[in-house]
């Protein structure tokens, strides 16, 4: 190799990534991420100028790059939360009207927004910056090995340590347990927002529920460790991502069941950047990945639940829809049955309380 | 040579005062130095100066806000709380008119401060933006402004959204301080503790300075042997020890984290030990992870190489013949070890000392992992202030607290060692 060619292999090594015209999607990486190629860019009209960047949640380096007028991610995967102060705050553009003029209508003519409230959701700000993903949901799930007798099936049993002795794996932050405890109370699942929006002492009541389980807890703090220590056995259930559930059973050989009652269902937005380099590009991509088609194809990869309802009949009409010949439904959280035992997460309340709650739930583990 | 001497001004050859020449001289020495470092100097001007400023700028800063509430502060300033229970019909009007007429940005940035004072404002602001637009829109401009917000939201008709308005009425303000300490603003301005089940910073500074201390402590207790043995066994030895030492250097900390998990969880091989060997029960296994114990544990194992690699620069210098002449005179071995050997490795331990303490104040990855219910520091705080709350004013002033607190260590460390007393190698 001559210096020439050497010099030109190292300036382009460097260089490669400014000098591709490619939409840049800031994801949270791992399966998750992985699926979005398979199901949204892989199928795209152009999938290489489509480029998936990891990074770890939150607003702080997309207010950092639309602040400092350097933007480099066109898109970006947010939580509901997020999609909506992202979009109060201009740090999304608002692109309602390309929203409803191009994005992809269901097989009954569907607009997105309608796909959306068919599934137990409700209009926030975050809608008009941003396209549905995927639900993902806080579940509870157990080894059935390790119950020989009766097994839990509630939230209740849950929360209760006399009936099922042994400790429980929850997570370090609030939200999805806080919701969960009101179920274990008494709360119908699908009036639990409405509660803890309107009910004064609802916190109150939910941690005073928290505590009878206090002692028996090992908390996590990454995606990985709820699977860990069941299968250890260091807990007897845990709550855990659906999704990490889905892929231990459908692909490690695992057999662990679900306690879909109170399961706290979450969303997952694509929003555009304001100020992206690739704006009209990436328009077309947010149309694409937000197509029923898309979002049925996204199962195949992992067993987060489309968010437009339309997705959900295709996988129903295709099945074994999963790679291998393998049912996915068992592992959908949004089928109608289990939409009427779950929580539709409200994350107006949360952007509004998410704060306060998360300093008190600290307050309440170190205690 | 007398008259030379007797001269009042030197001179040089060419007639010019010697003061002068010189002068002239080390002017051009002076200019030169000072090229060569600027660089340098613009290096840490742009890299730590300009964001250490930014960061205590914004630690105090509320200007956005009071952009966008000029009006509608300064009516409220006018407010008196002992006559009213709620302010008086002009800062209704304001706030009407600056939300129906503001920019829609700035009032949505506006708005995620204003959670901070209190939960709730955001959606409260947002829904009486609606009734506000509608209103406008139908060119319908209420005759009574409070009655009008009141009846839109019947929160307005809440003192306390009120009362925490006046954390924001100024440009500048230490709430953010104070929030970082657990307190919080009373109705009249002064400083309150917070809520009692929302104390959770002072605590997590005392964990934060308690851990660092301890680790910093075992790392020494744990190094000391291990940087000696290296610095005295022959080479063939010593530099396998010394690969013992380097190789979790160079491994992922993510890495080693999840091993130490591996390690200490309850069906763990730690566990699994100490129950084979009957030393505990099956049912009474060690909690040794996700808590305090963890943090501390998988820190002092992941910051020992900072502690072992300076004792050994300097250890390896002290030379062998003066613990050999200490007892060639009379000393004990221990007398020789503390009076002669000890104070010559100080350089090394208080230069491995601050290296591992200062890393282990803003250790963020391994405690967030191995943590679990009680074993996080402060910086899961400032992470999640940053990226999920957005709420960069209180990051800051943790950031600055943070700075402040490295700074006493420091000027304590000096006065009490010396800062000429530290040696990398």
């Amino acid at each position: 190799m001559s210096k020439f060619t050497k010099a030109f292999l190292f300036a382009s090594i460097i260089f490669a990534p400014f000098v591709a015209n490619a939409v840049t999607v800031a994801s949270w990486g791992g399966a998750y991420t992985e699926s979005q190629k398979k199901a949204y860019a892989d199928t795209y009209s152009d999938p290489s100028s489509i480029i998936f960047e990891n990074y770890n949640g939150g607003l702080g380096e997309t207010r950092a790059q639309v602040e400092s007028g350097n933007v480099t991610w066109d898109l970006v995967d947010v939580l509901p939360a997020d999609a909506i102060t992202g979009c109060d705050e201009g740090l999304f553009e608002d692109i309602s009207d390309e929203i409803a003029s191009m994005g992809v209508p269901g097989p009954n003519g569907e607009s997105i927004a309608e796909d959306m409230e068919n599934n137990g959701l409700n209009y926030h700000s975050g809608w008009d910056c941003c396209v549905p993903q995927i639900f993902w949901t806080y579940v509870v799930f157990y080894d059935p090995d390790a119950f020989p007798g009766e097994k839990p099936d509630s939230m209740a049993d849950f929360f209760d340590v006399e009936k099922f002795p042994g400790k429980r794996g929850i997570h370090t932050w609030a939200d999805g347990i806080i919701q969960k405890a009101l179920v274990a109370d008494g709360v119908e699942p699908n009036a639990v927002p409405t509660v803890f929006a309107n009910q004064t002492g609802a916190i109150d009541r939910a941690f005073e529920v928290m505590d009878k389980i206090k002692d028996h807890v090992v908390f996590w703090s990454a995606g990985s460790q709820p699977l860990e220590l069941v299968k250890s056995g260091e807990v007897i259930m845990a709550v855990a991502y659906n999704g990490r559930v889905g892929a231990a059973n459908l692909a490690e050989g695992e057999n662990f069941e679900y306690i879909w009652e109170g399961q706290v269902l979450d969303q997952e937005y694509l929003c555009l950047t304001t100020g992206a380099p690739n704006r009209d590009a990436a328009i077309d991509f947010m149309m694409h990945a937000s197509s029923p088609e898309s979002q049925a194809e996204q199962a195949k990869y992992i067993t987060y639940g489309p968010m437009r309802a339309s997705g959900i009949p295709i996988i129903e009409a295709n099945e074994p829809w999963g790679p291998g010949g393998v049912d996915i439904m068992p592992h959908m959280p949004n089928t109608p049955e289990r939409l009427k035992v779950s929580i539709v997460n409200d994350p107006q309340w949360w952007s509004d309380n998410g704060a306060e709650i998360s300093e008190r739930y600290s307050a309440w583990m170190g205690n | 040579m007398e008259d030379c001497i007797s001269t009042s001004a030197l001179l040089t050859t060419d007639g010019v005062p010697l003061k002068q020449s010189l002068k002239k001289a080390e002017r051009k020495n002076k200019l030169r130095a000072f090229l060569l470092v600027f660089p340098l100097l613009l290096f840490i001007i742009v890299t730590f100066v300009m964001p250490i400023g930014d960061m205590l700028f914004r630690s105090v800063d509320d200007s956005q806000i009071n952009g966008v509430f000029s009006n509608t502060f300064n009516e409220y300033k006018k407010w008196d709380k002992e006559k009213d229970v709620l302010p008086p019909d002009e800062v209704y009007k304001a706030l009407f008119e600056e939300l129906a007429y503001g920019e829609k940005i700035q009032i949505g940035r506006a708005l995620t401060r204003m959670n901070y004072s209190k939960s709730g404002w955001k959606s409260l602001i947002k829904t009486t933006s609606r009734e506000i637009k509608k209103a406008v829109k139908k060119d319908e401009l209420p005759k009574n402004y409070k009655e009008f917000l009141i009846s839109a939201n019947d929160k307005w008709a809440d003192p306390t959204f009120w009362y925490a308005m006046g954390q924001m009425v100024n440009n500048t303000t230490p709430i953010y301080y104070w929030n970082a300490l657990d307190r919080t603003y009373d109705q009249d301005q002064n400083v309150v503790m917070q809520d009692e089940k929302r104390r959770i910073y002072i605590k997590t500074w005392i964990k934060t300075l308690k851990i660092s201390v301890y680790v910093t402590i075992f790392c020494l207790i744990l190094g000391f042997p291990v940087a000696h043995l290296l610095a005295n066994l022959p080479l063939r030895y010593s530099n396998l020890l010394m690969i013992f030492v380097l190789l979790p250097f160079w491994t992922s900390l993510l890495v080693r984290t999840t091993a130490w998990i591996v390690m200490l969880q309850q069906n763990g091989v730690i566990n699994g030990i100490l129950v084979w060997l009957g030393i505990l029960s099956d049912d009474g296994r060690l909690q040794l992870v996700y808590n305090e114990t963890g943090t501390l544990i998988a820190m002092t194992q992941i910051l020992l190489p900072f502690m072992i690699l300076p004792l050994y620069s300097v250890m390896r210098v002290i030379p062998k013949s003066h613990m050999r002449a200490a007892q060639n005179l009379g000393a004990k071995p221990a007398t020789a070890f503390w009076r002669v050997y000890l104070p010559q490795t100080i350089p090394g331990m208080s230069a491995g000392g601050l290296l591992v303490f200062v890393l282990a104040i803003g250790y963020f990855i391994t405690p967030e992992l191995v943590g679990g219910k009680d074993g996080k520091l402060i910086g899961h705080w400032i992470a999640y202030h940053l990226k999920t709350t957005l709420n960069w004013g209180l990051c800051a002033a943790l950031g600055a607290i943070l700075l402040g607190v490295m700074l006493i260590f420091y000027w304590l460390y000096n006065k009490i060692v010396g800062i000429d007393n530290i040696k990398l190698g």
